[in-house]
This record gives C-alpha cells, structure tokens and sequence, in this order.
C-alpha cells in the first residue's frame, strides 16, 4: 500500500494532470482575436525586370539559330512601353507599367506553324489558366488583321487575373507571335496601343 | 474525487481509449481519399469530436450517405489517456527499483502525449519563395488565410492588422485595431472561382457582386462559389464579402477580397477622413526579424538526363536587429537552422531563378527523441531485469 505522504503527492499530480488538459480545452475552444505588428516599408512589389513568362518554353536545339537567322524587323515603340534588349529565342521585349499594373510585349518567331492557329490559341489560353477551345470556336476568338502587309490574325483572351493580347502571323514559313500579357486591367488600357504596334511592325521580306 | 480517480486510473478505460484510437485511426485513413493529409489531420486529430460520414463515392455510396459516425477526436483521446495513465500512477504503481523500468516507459509516453499536443499547437509550417539576387522577410502557407488591413502612413514602418478567416466566417463584427472601424464578413467562401461578369442579361443575380468600393468600382466580377479542392499542392481561392463600418456605424462599403486578388492588382482602400487603410485577403504570411536573401539557386542533374542529382541554395541571412549577415548553404538534407526556424529546400520554381524553402517552426522537436529513448530505456532495463532473474533461475 501507499504511505499517506506519497498518495498526496501522487493525488496532486493526477489533479495537475487534470488543470493541464482543462488549460489546454479551454485555449483550444478560444478564439484569437485579431492582430497587429510592424513591418519594415515595403517596396513596391512591382519588379522593373521584364519576367521570363513562359518558363515551360524551353529554348530547343536548333531554335536559337533560327531566331538568329530569322528576318529582321522594326516597329514604333509606344511611348509608355520600356524596351528591354532582345532575349534567347525573343526578337523585341516590352515592359509596360501603367497605373492599372503590369504587362509585358514579346515578338517571337519559330519555324513551321508551331501546330496550328488553334494550338497556339490553346497554349495562350493556358498560360492564362483558360479552358481550351476547340475549332469551331475558333473564328470567334480571333478577328483577321494585316501585320507588315500579310495576313495575320488578332486575339483579345482574358483570365480570370491576366490577359493576353495576341498577333499571329505565318509569313513565309514561319510563324510570329507578338503577345502582350499582364493584369486584365493594365492590359485593357492598352488595347489600342497594342494594336498600333501591330500596324507597325515592318518584316523584312526577301521573298517577294 | 476518489470515484473520479478510480473512473480515470481503471485499466479498462485504457484499452477502451487504445481501441478507439485505432478506430479513430482507420477511420481517418479512409477519409484522407476525399480531404488530403492536412485536412484528415485537423479534423480528426486536433479536435474532440469528429463525424465521420459514409463517403458518397464508395459503393453505394448514394443509398447509405445517412450514415454517419461520430468519434473522439485526437485531443480527447490523448488527453484522457494521459489522464489515465496520471492516474494509474497515482494510486496503482509504486515506485521501487524493481518498477523503476516501468515508470521510465510511462514517464516517456507522457512526455511523447504532451509534446505531440505542444507540437500542434505551437509548430508553424510556411515556406518561402525569394528569386536569385532577391531577398524576402516572410514566409507564407498556402493553407490558411488572413484578412489584412495595412497602414502605410508612416514613413519608415507598415503597421499590419490581421484577422484570421476563421473569425470572418462567423460573421461577427470585428473592430480593427488602431482605428475607428469594425469589419463583417457578408459572405465568406472557403473557395471560389472570381471572373469577369458576363453581359448583365446573361449573369444570374446571386453570381453578380454585391460589392461596390474597391475594385470592382473599376472592374465587372462575379464570383462563383466552388467546392474546397483537397488534393495535395492544390491552392484554394478563398474569397469573401466584407463590409466596413466607421465608429458611427455607417457602412463605408462592400469590398470584394480574395487571394487572387493579389499584388497584381492596384491595392484596395479605405478612405476616411483620418485614415487610409490598405485591406487584402492574402495566403496567411509569417514576418521574421531577419530577411533571406537568395545568391544562387543551382538545380544539377546527371548527366544527359533529367533526373535532379541536388537542389541548392546559396543563402545570406541578415539580422535586422543585430545588423548581423550570415552565410549559409541549404541542400537536401541539409537544412539551415535559423531563429528558432528551420528552413529546408523543398522546391524550385521560374527556370531555376526562384527557390522555395519550407520554413519549419517547432519548438519541441527535441521531446519525441527524448521520449523514445526514455521508453527505450526502460524497457531494457524492464526486461534486462526479467532477463537476469530467469538466467539466475536456470542456473540453480
């Protein structure tokens, strides 16, 4: 049996067993209020550096030459747009910051039709966390448009936090992409400068 | 008390408790088809009461969804068993030599009891993302959201105020800290789907915002309700409906808050005549005294495949407060212990240009270890005893 003395000890030790789990029942069922602390100053989150935005592309064998061999081109700069040097696989590289956000320009070009209209229109859409579409919807989503003289195409395709501005142009057996894509916002405002910088992009055409 | 103690300290308790515990258990596995690691731990094993229902996908699962179990969650469980086992301390076991064994195993598996609920309670996982050359003070969980109002008035700080989603979805009126205004949430969804109004013919009224300050003063957005994605890395886009109101109790408006409505977009405010205040609804984010700021991130493959050989990061840590900078090298296996933090490389994300860290907070990492050794201990020297005492035997 027990001595008087070692069953008080032990009695107080079930009893402070017992307040713990109380303790803890009743911090659980307490709901936190809300609360504040300091920060150091944010800086604007809004990154100068055009990002790379296609980050599955991956830059194939072969590609980087063609872009080097391909046609030269130029364009009117907007006068809100910054220009930053062409990149690996990129031909002319925008970054626009307007008070409504942010957006970006690429002008690419690959070989080939880079799988149809509609699988471009599909990898936009995409990227822009859009369900595909398939061809007879096509027509709707993009309206012809001439881009340096030949027969492109115009795409407006909007997500649910960015959108995507597009020109598409065969030309000669290649293809060019000339896309603009950031927040729904920024990108709406710049609709009619995106579509003048279309109208003005002159190709360099040795084949006529 | 002595009925109470002889309830607690009963042997049967204890094998009703273990048997529940494995109920609880197989239970909670077959719900982790449907609600994922995190969501099966929550509501299963830090809590008191869980339900468990006959999940709709199983067989028949149409005909028998009505039935429905209920259980002790994890908290109870483990609470009572500690309980018992004080108990049995107290008034069935006395300590001697030959049970010294004995208590050393029960004295383990209380500590392991008391470090799990620790563990629980205080450990915090987020992990953090810094782009090369980048250097970032937070890290954030993608599992859990605030409401955050920020004051940028002065000129060296933000004061940030936040509310976790679990008051708003309550609806209650909460005051903001630091000024005259409360908050209540109209309508909050866990997640949602927020896109461009269709033509006004077109959208039902319920899917149409009611909001109106904010931006959706600038832009047309209706929100969709969707049901909560479970699956493993999935992100949740929780969206809510608050309303402001000024210490007359007027309301300044409906703003529409979610966490897509990110950085991305130009920030939401609250004007009044003696404040501005920024509001976000964003991933819940954990500000640390030190910032990280990522010199190179190299992903090396072997060679002519794909196959990852190692993941780094090449990491300065610097102090704010101790104006301190530290170097250090994270890879896997590998971790960098900082501030009562751990972060471990968990993943890599833009082209190799951003790595990913999970940052680890759990002061009572080391009880675990502790307690399996003391169990350990104890059981050598429990059956080192019997040992001994059989082998004497043998001899005479």
């Amino acid at each position: 049996m027990l001595s008087s003395k070692q069953q008080n000890i032990q009695n107080n030790i079930f009893l402070l067993g017992l307040l713990t789990f109380g303790t803890v029942f009743l911090a659980a069922c307490e709901q936190q209020g809300p609360q504040s602390y300091t920060i150091p100053k944010e800086k604007s989150l809004v990154t100068n550096a055009p990002q790379t935005d296609e980050p599955k592309m991956q830059v194939l064998p072969g590609m980087q030459s063609f872009a080097d061999s391909a046609s030269d081109i130029t364009y009117q700069t907007p006068e809100n747009w910054t220009e930053f040097a062409p990149s690996t696989i990129r031909k002319a590289n925008f970054k626009i910051d307007n008070a409504s956000g942010t957006a970006e320009v690429s002008v690419t070009v690959f070989p080939g039709d880079v799988g149809g209209t509609l699988a471009n229109i599909n990898r936009w859409r995409q990227q822009i966390e859009l369900n595909p579409i398939d061809e007879s919807k096509l027509n709707e989503t993009i309206t012809p448009f001439v881009i340096s003289n030949h027969q492109g195409y115009f795409t407006k395709l909007e997500g649910n936090n960015q959108s995507i501005l597009g020109g598409i142009l065969p030309f000669h057996g290649s293809t060019w992409f000339i896309k603009m894509q950031g927040d729904i916002l920024a990108v709406d405002e710049e609709l009619d400068t995106f579509k003048d910088f279309l109208s003005s992009i002159r190709i360099e055409d040795n084949h006529h | 008390m002595h009925t109470l103690l002889k309830f607690f300290s009963s042997l049967r308790l204890t094998v009703v408790l273990l048997t529940l515990s494995l109920v609880l258990i197989f239970f909670g596995t077959l719900d982790q088809v449907e609600y994922g690691i995190w969501e099966t731990q929550k509501r299963y094993f830090e809590s008191f009461i869980v339900v468990w229902s006959y999940p709709l996908q199983a067989p028949a699962g149409a005909q028998l969804q009505w039935l429905k179990l209920p259980l002790p969650g994890g908290y109870l469980l483990g609470g009572f068993l500690l309980l018992n086992l004080l108990a049995a301390h107290t008034t069935r076991f006395k300590l001697t030599w030959k049970k010294s064994g004995l208590f050393c195993i029960h004295f383990g598996l209380i500590l392991l009891l008391i470090s799990e609920l620790l563990t629980d309670i205080v450990s915090e996982e987020s992990q953090m993302a810094i782009d090369e050359g980048g250097q970032t003070n937070y890290s954030e969980t993608v599992l859990e959201n605030e409401l955050v109002f920020i004051d940028r008035s002065a000129s060296d700080y933000d004061t940030v105020h936040t509310i976790s989603t679990d008051l708003l979805k309550k609806g209650k009126r909460i005051a903001i800290p630091n000024s005259n205004l409360s908050v209540r949430a109209i309508h909050y969804y866990p997640n949602a789907k927020i896109a461009r109004a269709p033509e006004a013919s077109e959208a039902s009224p319920l899917n149409r915002t009611i909001a109106n300050k904010g931006i959706v003063e600038r832009i047309d957005l209706q929100v969709i309700e969707q049901a909560m994605d479970y699956s493993q890395d999935a992100i949740n886009t929780a969206t809510a409906f608050i309303e402001i109101f000024d210490a007359a109790n007027t309301s300044l408006g409906i703003w529409l808050v979610s966490n897509v409505i990110d950085e991305r977009f130009p920030p939401q405010t609250i004007q009044t005549d003696s404040q501005s205040l920024e509001l976000a609804l964003r991933f819940k984010r954990y500000y640390h005294p030190f910032t990280v700021e990522l010199i190179d991130f190299t992903h090396e493959k072997y060679p002519g495949t794909e196959i990852p050989f190692n993941f780094s990061s090449e990491v300065f840590v610097n102090d704010l407060n101790q104006n301190k900078k530290q170097k250090a090298l994270i890879y896997m296996n590998h971790p960098l212990r900082y501030g009562g933090l751990t972060f471990y490389q968990a993943s890599f994300a833009n082209e190799d240009k951003t790595s990913i860290l999970q940052v680890v907070k759990n002061p009572g990492w080391l009880l675990p270890y502790i307690s399996v050794l003391l169990m350990g201990l104890g059981m050598s020297f429990q059956f080192g005893m019997h040992f001994i005492k059989f082998s004497r035997k043998a001899k005479h």
